[in-house]
């Protein structure tokens, strides 16, 4: 019998964290469907804010921004982080220990630390040389820096996961390198380069301190702009761009799950 | 003899074949991290030592005035401001990571008591609003603390705030923005640990009348403790140097290490003094992996955390 209440009572508290969590998420919804701009009462449904983000040249141009950022950001991070992944696998009986150090760096560096150091730094360059004056350009080196060592790693555990023979076999059947590369890695690496890719754009469309500390004047991206409005007071457009937000992250997140899941059956 | 030598060639070729291997596939990302990275954390450092030019740029003389201000030491003699926001940022993270642990025990005790085909959508359910920019989730407590909506008017009402005043900016609403950004990253290694629990244990200790108290500090804490420690790492770490929650949620009262470090690059620009600031997050964060990786291995199940 104790235990009965015990349990209840752990559903009861399941159920209201669930809550904690997704309150304020629904509150920015269910706000942006709302036909005044009060943040305090509901007044009706409407769709006057959506209609206001179209004719609003800042948020799509901050649009723009971000997808060219997070596109450009995770293919150079796909290249380069692949290559120093299957570099682990390949020599990892070798002692790299300063390697995984230097992967984890952009992991666990405080954010702030991260995007001022690469700020510091940009605007010294910048003194010295009048290269890398702030702006896409800067982003672009800054985001690729934290996205390195998610695609190093995840194609690093791809790889861990094969069989060591299949490399051998591939040798034994006589595949040129370009061979191997053509029909035995890329095939196989598909599926890491895929959320490599993914996590990478995800990481970049969602990051907001190291963006706003290497951003430029003409160059904010969609959280900077947020960020902003919010900062100015303006913000019944930022509930419905802010909705919007959430539906593309949730239905790119849920895509890379179901297909990560379709994998894992097959 | 000749055999001999062709076979170390031969060797030697394949090691210097191997190592350019290495070089090629490693060098380029290792040049980027050190060169993107390394190197301009290396300038913030020494950028501490250097003195505040007009400009608020780093100019030679080197000096220690950085940490001196740091401490509070200004051009009108000392004030207590910045070792109050020191002070304000390890209270903020103390606090919510107490908070966040008594939160999630229970929570990833109860996924992992579930049905197995719900643990993972269990799971995913805690996950999925951190997927959020951290920007928007702030503002919806922004909207929901506000003056007028239904918590400050309950709050108003029981006399916890004054009248037309909202729940924020205030210290309360860091903490609470603090716990809700922060509680997925508990969940997760503390769910890890309850799987694998073995539960042999517990049912010895019932057997030998333990008190369900006594059952739970002998039999099943000291098994969750190394998730619990991962989580501690990961939540304590960056919410020591938060800088967007306290910034929207907590005004100039609720400054945290992360803003005061912020503001030297902005508006009252002290690149050194921001420098310091930055050195001491990052001695924080170093702290908290060394004690994680020592606690890990002396516990012996030293979980390997990667997000």
């Amino acid at each position: 019998m104790r235990r009965g209440g015990f349990h209840k009572g752990l559903r009861g508290f399941w159920w209201l964290t669930l809550g904690f969590l997704y309150l304020p998420l629904i509150v920015v919804m269910l706000f942006s469907f709302n036909a005044s701009n009060s943040a305090a009462s509901f007044t009706g449904v409407s769709l006057r804010w959506y209609r206001r983000l179209l004719g609003n040249d800042a948020i799509l141009s901050a649009l723009g921004n971000s997808l060219l950022l997070a596109v450009v950001s995770s293919l150079l991070a796909l290249m380069i982080g692949t290559l120093i992944g299957y570099g682990m696998y390949r020599h990892r009986h070798r002692k790299l220990g300063w390697l995984i150090v230097l992967i984890y760096l952009p992991i666990v560096l405080p954010d702030i630390v991260f995007g001022i150091s690469e700020m510091t730094f940009f605007v010294k360059i910048n003194e010295l040389t009048g290269l890398l004056s702030p702006g896409l350009a800067t982003m672009t080196i800054a985001h690729v820096t934290f996205q390195v060592p998610f695609v190093a790693l995840i194609v690093y555990s791809r790889f861990v996961g094969l069989d060591p023979t299949l490399f051998e076999a591939a040798k034994d059947l006589y595949a040129t390198p370009r061979q191997r590369v053509q029909f035995f890695m890329l095939p196989t690496l598909k599926p890491a380069l895929i959320s490599g890719f993914l996590l990478s754009f995800t990481l970049s469309l969602d990051d907001f301190v190291i963006s706003f500390f290497t951003a430029g004047p003409e160059s904010a991206t969609l959280p900077i702009y947020i960020w902003s409005a919010i900062r100015k007071g303006v913000t019944p457009e930022i509930n419905a761009i802010a909705t919007l937000m959430m539906a593309a992250v949730a239905l790119a997140a849920l895509t890379s799950l179901v297909l990560s899941r379709r994998r894992a059956a097959s | 003899m000749a055999y001999h030598t062709t076979l170390a060639t031969a060797r030697s070729r394949a090691v210097v074949a191997e190592s350019r291997h290495l070089l090629l596939t490693v060098a380029p990302g290792a040049l980027w991290i050190i060169v993107f990275l390394v190197l301009p954390s290396l300038y913030l450092m020494s950028v501490a030592f250097m003195t505040n030019g007009p400009y608020g740029l780093p100019e030679m003389p080197l000096s220690l005035t950085s940490f001196q201000q740091l401490a509070g030491q200004g051009f009108l003699g000392w004030s207590p401001g910045n070792l109050m926001t020191l002070g304000r940022s390890l209270w903020q993270t103390v606090l919510s990571t107490v908070l966040v642990v008594l939160v999630a025990y229970p929570i990833a005790y109860y996924i992992s008591q579930s049905d197995q085909r719900w643990r993972p959508i269990m799971l995913l359910a805690v996950v999925v609003p951190s997927w959020t920019n951290q920007v928007i989730r702030t503002f919806g407590w922004m909207n929901l603390l506000a003056p007028g909506t239904p918590l400050a008017e309950l709050a108003e009402a029981m006399g916890m705030i004054a009248p037309n005043m909202g729940l924020y900016p205030s210290n309360f609403a860091v903490t609470l923005g603090l716990v809700y950004n922060f509680l997925p990253f508990m969940v997760l290694p503390l769910y890890a640990a309850f799987e694998k629990l073995n539960l042999s244990l517990v049912e010895a200790a019932q057997d030998l009348y333990a008190s369900p108290l006594k059952t739970f500090w002998h039999a099943v804490f000291p098994q969750t403790l190394p998730g619990l420690l991962a989580g501690v790492v990961l939540v304590a770490i960056p919410a020591f140097g938060m800088y967007v929650i306290p910034e929207l949620l907590g005004g100039g009262k609720g400054m945290m290490l992360g803003n005061l470090v912020a503001n030297q690059f902005a508006g009252s620009a002290n690149w050194p003094l921001g420098a310091a600031g930055a050195i001491l997050m990052l001695i924080a964060t170093f702290i908290g992996l060394y004690a994680m990786r020592r606690i890990g291995k002396r516990l012996g199940g030293g979980e390997e955390v990667v997000i």
